[in-house]
């Protein structure tokens, strides 16, 4: 009876030790499989649970003018976001929430309920001070809904110079203008944190070691100035008021260095709030539009020829009465003009005495004025969308191109090309491409405020000699504005010199030249002696009255600014001196 | 014996403690060190809304017209204002 109880006791003690033997042997091998053969993986689980890599948002850089005046700038705002995982009652959630920030709390309910799986649900975005403390005021479940910080664009200049500062999308990429130009200098690069979490979630540390910063971005400084800025912007306003054309422009430019100091287009828009805005209104017309340049173009020609010994100074051609049969074509002045010298061709703008110079030049020599003065290319400006302008090839030029061109008819230039050759006149000849922007502002601090190495590096061609460019601007152009179709243009402690410009535009239904259409402009700098600055006004199809000449539709308004220009410049008021024999 | 051991065990316990009072103090500076990082920020925040304010509300479009009225007067660019009566530095 004994012998047999031990037995079963041997063999119970001998089962439990081998159910523990084996138990003791998978233990083995589980804890040699974890900690041996998916070690790795499970410290990356391990890893990616306690550890949290956050992207550090990049401050995009702010934007100056010359001055250091704010024209771009951005702040910090929160957005709201749901958790509609979480939200038990999405239609009570919409109900509080969607008036607070005029929200459509219906569409919001419904947003929230077709995402009631996610956990992250934008409900609004960039939320204004107000809005953000009124929803704190809720004090809803903070697992429900959070706020994350966004940048916002600001323009604290509001609609001034909206067409060269572009603007900012909702996630942050440039727009058009310098913002989307010099996006990757503005934009700058984000950062990294590494944050430790516990098993909730929350935050416990931050891994400083592994820290990468936001490198911010870089403040551009422009070479507009806005207080000029302003008065072209409010002159183009009253031109759009008085003549209602379809599209105006104005551009400043400082002859000598090539800045840009204003650039307006008309219809614009408010960068700050970039709804409802026309589809025109997007156009920089100063350097996305195309015009036949008109009578602007005939002082080109004028000092091309003079400088190349075509014809001289003092020369006179008969003008025929006001009409002049060219081939086919019969070519008239609006009014009958007889023998008028060079100087009177311009001041008058008389078609024939032009179409009379372009006979003597040929068609080889001008094209090549129009090539030499950058027409047919584009100017090199800092901006997208910049149009080359058009000038055929040589060979597509014919006897009836040797009258059209002479008058500024056959090719098309943008209003940035038009006032970048006449800064070329004022300039002594030398052609310069048009700056707008300076450089970054830590850069031109460290090279004593001037131009950094960012700043585009300028092309200087020289187009005519200082001798013949000098002559045209202080003798013919100076004319214009003296006793010539510029006379509004005229002002008491300045002496101007300017061209008017009437183009006629092109009917497609009649496949004519329309005689309702007109692109109006006027060009004109001052001092005459020493040109300080250079503006040039362009209307496009002005409906208003029937006068519509660039003398009487644009001089002006292009006048005014410049007076405004000058006296912002400090460039010393002295009253216009008399004309001499040697500047007619 | 005892006494070896008892040695031994509080010259343990000290370290450890040491050990954590280090610890907790560089918990606390590195607590600090972000709660500046932070107010840094804020203030960083508060500087470009004032100075965004400051910007918008001296605008030239807002001053302009005060300014060509004589409302306003601005001294030109980086020249000090002198006082009235005192003599300008002469040049070297």
């Amino acid at each position: 009876m004994n012998h047999s109880l031990n037995r079963e006791t041997d063999w119970r003690a001998r089962a439990v030790v081998a159910v523990l033997a084996v138990i003791a042997v998978a233990l083995g091998v589980r804890l040699v499989q974890l900690q041996w053969f998916e070690r790795l993986a499970f410290s990356d689980r391990a890893n990616r649970q306690r550890t949290f890599v956050e992207s550090v948002a990049a401050r995009p850089g702010d934007i100056v003018d010359r001055n250091g005046r704010l024209l771009a700038t951005t702040i910090s705002v929160r957005s709201l976001y749901a958790n509609p995982a979480q939200i038990v009652d999405a239609a009570k959630f919409a109900s509080d929430v969607a008036p607070l920030l005029k929200l459509d709390a219906d569409r919001l309910a419904e947003r929230l309920k077709q995402n009631r799986k996610k956990q992250f649900l934008w409900v609004k975005r960039r939320l204004t001070e107000k809005q953000t403390a009124k929803i704190r005021a809720l004090e809803m479940p903070g697992e429900i809904w959070g706020f994350r910080r966004e940048f916002l664009r600001r323009y604290p200049q509001g609609e001034l110079a909206g067409h060269i500062l572009g603007l900012r999308s909702i996630d942050g990429e440039g727009r058009g203008g310098v913002e989307q130009k010099l996006d990757d200098v503005l934009r700058g690069r984000n950062g990294e944190r590494v944050l430790i979490r516990d098993a909730r979630g929350r935050v416990i540390d931050v891994e400083t070691e592994s820290d990468r910063p936001a490198e911010h971005g870089r403040t551009v400084v422009l070479s507009l100035d806005a207080i000029i800025q302003l008065y072209t912007e409010r002159e183009l306003d009253r031109v759009m008021e008085e003549w209602r054309p379809s599209s105006a422009c104005a551009i400043v430019v400082d002859p000598v260095t090539g800045d840009v100091l204003a650039m307006a287009s008309r219809p614009a828009f408010d960068p700050n709030n970039p709804v409802n805005v026309l589809p025109a209104a997007w156009k920089n017309t100063a350097i996305a539009s195309m015009y036949e340049p008109g009578s602007t173009f005939k002082p080109f020609v004028v000092a091309w020829a003079v400088d190349r010994g075509i014809i001289t100074r003092d020369e006179s051609f008969n003008c025929e009465r006001g009409a002049y049969r060219m081939g086919r074509r019969i070519l008239h002045d609006h009014h009958p003009y007889g023998q008028l010298s060079v100087t009177d061709i311009i001041v008058k703008s008389s078609n024939i005495g032009m179409a009379k110079i372009g006979e003597r030049m040929t068609n080889r020599s001008l094209y090549e004025a129009a090539v030499t003065f950058g027409f047919g290319r584009r100017t090199g400006t800092e901006l997208p969308g910049e149009l080359s302008g058009l000038v055929r090839r040589l060979s597509k030029w014919d006897r009836y191109s040797t009258g059209s061109i002479p008058m500024g008819q056959e090719l098309a230039v943008t209003p940035l090309q038009l006032i970048t050759a006449h800064a070329a006149l004022a300039n002594g000849g030398k052609l310069l491409s048009p700056r707008l922007v300076l450089g970054d502002m830590e850069a031109m601090e460290e090279f004593g405020r001037r131009p950094s190495p960012m700043a585009a590096s300028q092309v200087v061609t020289q187009t005519v000699g200082a001798e013949a460019a000098a002559w045209v601007v202080s003798g013919p152009m100076r004319g214009v504005v003296d006793r010539g179709t510029g006379k509004k243009a005229q002002l008491p402690e300045f002496t101007v010199f300017g061209k008017s410009g009437t183009a006629q535009k092109h009917d497609p239904a009649t496949g004519k030249y329309s005689t309702k259409r007109h692109v109006c402009s006027f060009v004109c700098g001052a001092p005459a002696d020493n040109p300080r600055a250079l503006v040039l006004v362009l209307v496009d199809e002005p409906t208003v009255g029937t006068s519509h000449y660039g003398g009487t539709v644009a001089a002006p308004a292009a006048s005014r600014i410049l007076q405004k220009t000058l006296l912002h410049l400090r460039v010393p008021a002295g009253p216009p001196e008399p004309r001499t024999a040697s500047g007619r | 014996m005892y006494f070896r051991f008892g040695s031994a065990l509080v010259l343990v316990v000290l370290i450890s403690l040491a050990g954590i009072a280090l610890e907790k103090r560089n918990l606390d500076l590195r607590r600090s060190v972000t709660r500046q990082r932070f107010r840094r920020d804020v203030l960083h925040d508060t500087h470009i809304r004032m100075r965004l304010e400051t910007q918008r509300l001296g605008a030239p479009a807002q001053t302009i017209d005060a300014l060509e009225s004589g409302e306003l007067h601005v001294e030109p660019h980086g020249k000090p204002m002198l006082k009235r009566g005192a003599r300008k530095p002469r040049a070297r």
